[in-house]
């Protein structure tokens, strides 16, 4: 190995980056990979990790850092995708869309999918950017606290994502808490993972990991969509809304959603870094900070752009801070990075600390293009969003089949399984109920995610502890958590009885309801 | 502007549907010299970017030239290789699908049941890639030699933790031969893969763990290797024992992951894959490739690879088994 580098050795490799990643050929393939990236993002059932994934062998030809730059823009553009078809149709189209799908929707609904899409554009850019720096300046400080992350945070981190449930419940925390529970009996279905026994998998091969994420994602949010466009169509012709809308951001907006961006960026960075949690989860914690420290919090569930900013600032600042322990420590911390980590092997470039010293080029390079895949997403997510925002017109006449094929291909395309297309019908007719009950179906995915987290974390701490609690509370990371999860919960009852005792009472805040589409179309 | 957007969606849905479609009817006569006409699917069971699924990509790469057809490598990947496996014997057997299969894993699943899959629902082309096991600890442990930590395994009897990468799963196996020949409890802790088992190594969260030395190159420095499971010292690594030496487990511990299709495949079908493999993993830029990608190449031919499947079925039926008595 050779030895580390001065500050102004890095510096100039870092200048010398940008200019390695100027060359046409790289500028064609980040303009290139950010738009198949977007696409495949809108997909639902296409994921990021799966858009890596198939043009993995494509970049085996390249430069290495034309091959990353490439897997990069993948990345980045499908977790900026996701978020045009959450907000048009209410089909996260990756899982680290579904908190934008809560307010994206309702703003579609009235008219102003454009303002959405831009809103969501915008803030993905911040976010993704912002975490260049923590990627290029902090890199082995933050690698550090991926290695404080064993079993015993793990557990807490998910307790601490579960008290999301009461930010994003709808007028009932009651309801809230039901569905969250609902979740996480959904989520011990499958292998146990410490014993290797069966659960409630009823023969199923299919359900041997569990219920797969993305398709209780795509039945609950999207199916269950389709059904209740369909059934307000046989009801009553919907009318469709007249759309009143300005793309671009007006001054007034963008200062509203900066400290919302900043904040997501934070908590999405970090959730990045952290093995095991993802884009899916920074989303719904992005929202959630979104909405506790709002302003205008009546406007949550109806349409608020700084929920739909706090979701995508949040999931592509994860993509940054994900990067982190991949490339310094060889610890993939979700399915993208261990794909493009993946990729790295195959190159022949072992992730660690040679990537800094000995093939330091090829990986500010790689920085510098990650930094302009950060722009080209924004220009062509803007250009984009004007055409895509053209789809919120479509008539549901339209929409409810082409939707219907996409739940469907989607949910087949994860694992070419037509179990997994049957599960998606079942969310879907879950979702339609749970709403039709006012529960909430994103509580429910919540619980789905974080609840194997959970599950693994505390059996895995109880074994290694040999059944003493004790573990639990044994590091200052845990008390860390504990205390964030506390705040978590305490938080939105402590500043609702606040707010009730200063001003007038505030109308509930709202999630994906019917009441509030049955407002719009009023 | 309405049917534009229109169009462009049922675009969207066709390309999806071109991603789900890939079925191909073609007849094979037994005897005539046969040779793919379309692409052929590749099933590997792990996800994309795992270690199976590296070494795969690194040889269907250049294995392309000797088959004449793209060979599309499809990662279905969930329950430790069952439902990739499941899809690859379950397939059409007219040679447009084979896949990669790991061993021990995919008789230890059927040794565990809950398989719909036999030792007869493949035939054997190749195999591709042979791993050692090994045993190590963080470079920071007491532990220097392995006599040292089965002296204090002993003295201390479940003491000392293992990582595992899931209950039963190939380093599970690994850990628990040693285990049991050198004669002490432990506990082992399952992970969810490799990364993770291996993580928490590194974090000091366990003592031990059993893996393959490419599940640990990018971090060679923080692990230090005490021992491999193979009957002779390895040539890159002279300087450690193998358990045989010590008076532990004494027989060749490892994965391999070898090439098959599903039963009912033609011969000479067989006979043309096991050519065009070979000559791939022979064709220089394979190997420069497998180098650099750390891919432990170990050719062997359909009828030495069936001896070798064989040999695991029992290693599974027989040895595992016994290693994990039912609770």
């Amino acid at each position: 190995m050779t030895e580390a580098l001065t500050t102004a050795q890095t510096l100039s490799l870092m200048g010398a980056g940008f200019v390695n990643a100027l060359t046409p050929l790289n500028l064609l393939a980040m303009a290139a990979s950010v738009t198949l990236g977007i696409v495949i993002g809108c997909l639902p059932g296409l994921s990021a990790a799966m858009g890596v994934a198939l043009l993995l062998p494509m970049t085996f030809t390249m430069e290495p850092a034309t091959g990353l730059i490439v897997l990069g823009g993948i990345y980045c553009g499908a977790i900026f995708g996701g978020s045009i078809s959450a907000i048009l149709i209410h089909t996260p189209g990756t899982p680290a869309s579904a908190a934008t799908a809560l307010d994206g929707y309702q703003l579609t609904l009235q008219g102003k999918a454009g303002k959405a899409l831009a809103t969501a554009c915008v803030s993905s850019f911040f976010g993704g950017l912002l975490s260049c720096i923590s990627l290029y300046f902090f890199a082995p400080a933050l690698a550090k606290l991926a290695m404080k992350f064993a079993s015993p945070e793990n557990f807490w981190l998910s307790i601490f994502g579960l008290t999301i449930i009461a930010g994003v419940s709808s007028k009932s925390l009651l309801k809230g808490l039901m569905s969250g529970a609902l979740g996480l009996i959904l989520s011990t279905i499958g292998m146990d993972p410490m014993e290797g026994v069966k659960r409630f998998q009823f023969g199923q091969v299919a359900l041997y990991d569990g219920i797969n994420t993305t398709c209780a994602l795509i039945g609950l949010f999207s199916m269950s969509q389709v059904l209740i466009l369909a059934e307000k169509k046989i009801k009553e012709r919907g009318n469709v809304v007249a759309v009143k809308d300005r793309m671009m951001l007006t001054w007034a907006e963008f200062k509203l959603i900066t400290p919302t961006i900043l904040r997501s960026w934070i908590i999405g960075n970090i959730i990045g870094i952290l093995p095991g949690a993802g884009a899916s989860i920074a989303c719904f914690m992005g929202y959630n900070e979104a909405y506790r420290f709002s302003k205008h919090k009546e406007d949550f569930g109806h349409g608020s752009i700084e929920g739909v900013a706090g979701s995508e600032a949040a999931n592509n600042a994860v993509t940054g801070g994900s990067l982190i322990p991949m490339l310094t420590l060889g610890i993939p911390g979700e399915s993208v990075t261990a794909v493009l980590m993946g990729g790295l092997i195959i190159q022949g470039l072992q992730p660690g600390p040679e990537l800094f010293t000995r093939y330091a080029p090829m990986t500010y390079t790689f920085f510098a293009g990650f930094v302009l895949i950060q722009f080209f997403m924004l220009a062509i997510g803007l250009i984009g969003s004007k055409g895509f925002a053209h789809i919120s017109r479509l008539s549901d006449a339209i929409l409810i089949p082409c939707v219907t094929v996409l739940c469907v291909v989607g949910s087949f395309a994860i694992r070419k399984n037509f179990v997994d297309v049957v599960l998606m019908l079942i969310f879907g007719m879950l979702g339609y109920l749970v709403r039709k009950f006012d529960l909430n179906p994103a509580a429910i995915v919540l619980a789905l995610i974080l609840g194997p987290i959970g599950e693994r974390g505390l059996r895995r701490s109880l074994l290694l502890s040999g059944g003493n609690p004790a573990i639990l509370f044994s590091t200052p990371l845990c008390w860390a958590l504990i205390i964030l999860s506390v705040i978590g919960i305490m938080s939105p009852m402590l500043m609702n009885r606040l707010e009730k005792k200063s001003v007038v009472p505030e109308s509930p805040q709202g999630d994906v309801d019917n009441r509030t589409e049955a407002e719009v179309s009023e | 502007m309405k049917k534009f957007f229109a169009l462009m969606l049922v675009l969207l849905l066709a390309m999806c549907l071109m991603v789900g479609c890939g079925e191909k009817e073609q007849e094979v006569d037994e005897n005539a010299e046969w040779a793919p006409t379309s692409p052929v699917t590749v099933i590997v069971a792990y996800k994309a970017g795992s270690g199976t699924d590296n070494t795969a990509r690194v040889l269907t790469t250049y294995a392309e030239k000797y088959v004449g057809q793209s060979l599309v490598i499809e990662n279905l990947e969930g329950g430790s290789g069952s439902i990739g496996w499941t899809a690859l014997v379950n397939a059409e057997a007219d040679g447009y699908t084979i896949g990669f299969v790991n061993l021990p894993t995919y008789f230890s699943n059927i040794a565990q049941g809950g398989v719909d899959y036999t030792a007869e629902s493949i035939v054997p082309i190749c195999n591709h890639v042979n791993e050692t096991s090994v045993i190590l600890v963080a470079a920071d442990s007491p532990f220097n030699t392995l006599e040292e930590l089965v002296t204090y395994a002993q003295a201390n009897p479940g003491v000392l933790k293992a990582s595992t990468n899931g209950n039963q799963a190939s380093n599970h196996i690994g850990a628990q031969l040693f285990a049991s020949t050198a004669g002490f409890e432990y506990t082992a802790i399952p992970y969810g893969g490799t990364a993770d088992q291996l993580l928490a190594l590194r974090q000091g969260e366990v003592d031990f763990s059993s893996a393959k030395f490419a599940d640990f190159a990018s971090f060679t420095s923080e692990v230090k290797v005490l021992g491999v499971m193979a009957t002779e010292r390895m040539a890159d690594h002279p300087e450690i024992p193998t358990l045989g030496e010590l008076g532990y487990y004494d027989q060749w511990y490892g994965s391999a992951r070898c090439i098959v299709a599903p039963a009912g495949t033609p011969q000479n079908v067989i006979d043309f894959y096991e050519a065009a493999f070979k000559a791939a993993m022979e064709d220089a830029d394979y190997l420069a490739a497998a180098t650099t990608a750390s891919v432990t190449t170990d050719y062997m031919d359909a009828e030495a690879l069936a001896g070798l499947l064989a040999a695991q079925n029992t290693f599974a039926m027989e040895t595992v088994t016994a290693l994990f008595p039912a609770e």
